[in-house]
């Protein structure tokens, strides 16, 4: 095999499933009516927002080998401390700040803060005291979700402040300013993961946590890190989310931490630690939600969604596996 | 010998009610390789790790470069000079050649107060050292996962040529290597010592140590059962010290 065409596989098989993407996106604009369409495909990106915020966490711990189920209700926690604070009907108290623009930045280092609150607790029982990261994001996913209750009383909050709001409805070039953030996220996590040492290094701890430790990194320093920033990133997430839906009910959010686990290992992440690319899960998060829309389109019925993001998930992982073969054949 | 690189006080390891080591006592000076020997569970292991960093004494003291010296952590270690290679490769498969040469230590640019990694300085470094070692390796954009045993090998082996420091532990370095790799792996050592860089090679191959070491420690059931200089002994001899079965040039046997 000539190193050209070589090259070329490689390029294929790191970028598989943004080939993916594209031929989906293709198919759906050939076929189903009103797809192709600016419009549609900046409703693509807009609602995939908070999934995909929610989902550079998830890829990082899970990168960093090792996972977090929590994102989803620290998501909620930080969207419903955002919700009281700052909404005005409902069981929100209607905070107000002078300027009015102050409300924005306090609101986004509130939702912050809660999330990396969260993370702390987690990074440190996880890699402190040694225990399971699945056990431990598993309880944390349940009594986040119970905190978000009982502050709520299993009530909403309702007519978010406007100029927080703002972010919501202002647009640029066709994307309100919600996307960009999110976009903005990936650019700025998916650099930090490949270009700087401490993105090297939770690649590395992933691979084989052993040999970095004796190579002298700090691994436990850097693992802690990482569940902070997943908790922080997830309360950016609910920051959005509350944008989003202009408060903070109970149960919002409910069901997105699956979707960001598929958007995850679609985007080419494996759950083993140590594999995966930021472009990667955009472009899995990007898939769902154009497969979200197409459903919509097509007037099927919502309840297809679950199983063809299951199927997907599926296709993913045997994907995968067909992936390494070829790679052990090209080495 | 000029004064001792490492000098070992009667270093202890309990693993609860079982001790590992007993009572390790020797020194290594600059530019020496010390050869380590024993049988399977004698305690080399746990004793280079307890140098690298990776374990804690029980008891005992350690001066390195005549000062006191315990290593908390494999950085704390690698900090002061003390490299080490272990018998499970040490390298992340996931990444590739350049990631793993440079573990720890990427070389980086600030770009606007950030450190970004200097990958093209970084492959230039690395090809110049394997170059240099006689090693080739197709791409070193390969991830490690694809490259043989060999091969990954010769990377930690070349790793701590190129990073040096004062002092070289390996741990059963050329398990996984050929006939050729190995004599190669043997002058790397000899040109590492020339340099004044102290080497501690545990070895369960008498030719190996034989070739290589200018002094023979022997290890056995946790205490030092043997430490002499290479010219004033045997093959026969040493295996002698290790099964036990004579005492002749012994040190203390607990």
């Amino acid at each position: 095999m000539s190193p050209r065409t070589r090259r070329m596989l490689e390029l294929v098989l790191d970028n598989l499933v943004w080939f993916m993407l594209v031929f989906v996106l293709a198919v759906f604009s050939i076929f189903i009516p009103n797809f192709f369409q600016v419009g549609i495909f900046a409703n693509i990106i807009e609602a995939s927002s908070v999934l995909g915020v929610m989902s550079i966490g998830l890829a990082l711990v899970i990168i960093a080998g090792h996972m977090d189920l929590s994102v989803e209700s620290v998501a909620a926690l930080s969207a419903m401390t955002v919700g009281i604070l700052f909404c005005s009907s409902g069981i929100g108290i209607g905070l107000q700040l002078h300027p009015d623009w102050l409300m924005v930045p306090v609101s986004l280092a509130i939702a912050l803060a809660v999330g990396g609150i969260i993370g702390v607790i987690n990074g440190f029982l996880i890699v402190r005291l040694k225990m399971s990261a699945f056990i431990i994001t598993l309880a944390s996913y349940i009594w986040v979700r119970g905190l978000v209750l009982v502050v709520s009383g299993g009530r909403s909050a309702q007519d978010l402040a406007p100029a927080i709001r703002w972010f919501g409805i202002q647009r640029l070039l066709g994307l309100p300013l919600t996307a960009w953030i999110a976009v903005a996220c990936f650019v700025i996590f998916s650099l930090i993961l490949a270009k700087t040492p401490f993105g090297r290094h939770l690649v590395m701890i992933g691979g084989n946590e052993t040999a970095t430790f004796r190579a002298g990194i700090r691994v436990n320093r850097n693992l802690v890190l990482a569940f902070v920033l997943a908790g922080a990133i997830a309360g950016l997430a609910g920051w959005l989310l509350a944008i989003r839906t202009s408060g903070a009910t109970a149960n919002l959010g409910v069901g997105l931490l699956f979707n960001a686990f598929a958007a995850v290992v679609i985007g080419g992440v494996s759950l083993k630690g140590g594999v995966g690319t930021l472009p990667g899960v955009y472009a899995g998060v990007l898939l769902l939600s154009a497969i979200n829309t197409a459903i919509n389109l097509m007037g099927l019925p919502a309840n297809f969604t679950q199983v063809i993001h299951g199927l997907l998930v599926l296709a993913a992982v045997l994907l995968d596996a067909f992936k390494q073969t070829i790679r052990q054949k090209l080495a | 010998m000029t004064a001792p690189l490492l000098v070992l006080e009667n270093v202890t390891k309990n693993y609860g009610a079982i001790q590992a080591l007993r009572g390790i006592s020797f020194s290594i000076g600059r530019g020496e390789v010390v050869a380590l020997l024993g049988d399977n569970g004698a305690g080399k292991s746990t004793l280079v790790k307890i140098i690298a960093g990776g374990l804690e004494p029980s008891s005992g003291r350690m001066l390195f470069e005549g000062k006191e010296f315990l290593a908390r952590s494999p950085a704390e270690a690698k900090a002061a000079g003390i490299e080490t290679v272990y018998q499970d490769l040490s390298l992340c498969t996931n990444v590739d050649v350049v990631a793993n040469f440079f573990m720890g230590r990427e070389m980086t640019r600030k770009v606007l107060g950030v450190p970004i990694l200097d990958e093209r300085g970084m492959e230039q470094v690395v090809a110049k050292a394997l170059a240099n070692a006689g090693t080739r390796i197709p791409s070193l954009r390969t991830k490690v996962e694809h490259l043989s045993g060999g091969q990954r090998q010769a990377i930690e082996l070349n790793r701590f040529v190129h990073w040096g420091g004062k002092l070289v532990l390996l741990d059963e370095p050329f398990a996984a290597l050929g006939v050729e790799q190995t004599r190669r792996g043997l002058d790397m050592i000899r040109q590492v010592a020339n340099q004044g860089i102290g080497v501690v090679i545990i070895t369960h191959i008498m030719q190996q140590a034989f070739q290589v070491a200018d002094r023979i420690v022997v290890i056995r059931q946790g205490v030092v059962a043997g430490d002499v200089a290479r010219n004033k002994t045997s093959p026969d001899a040493v295996i002698n010290m290790i099964t036990g079965e004579t005492l002749a040039g012994a040190g203390s046997a607990g």
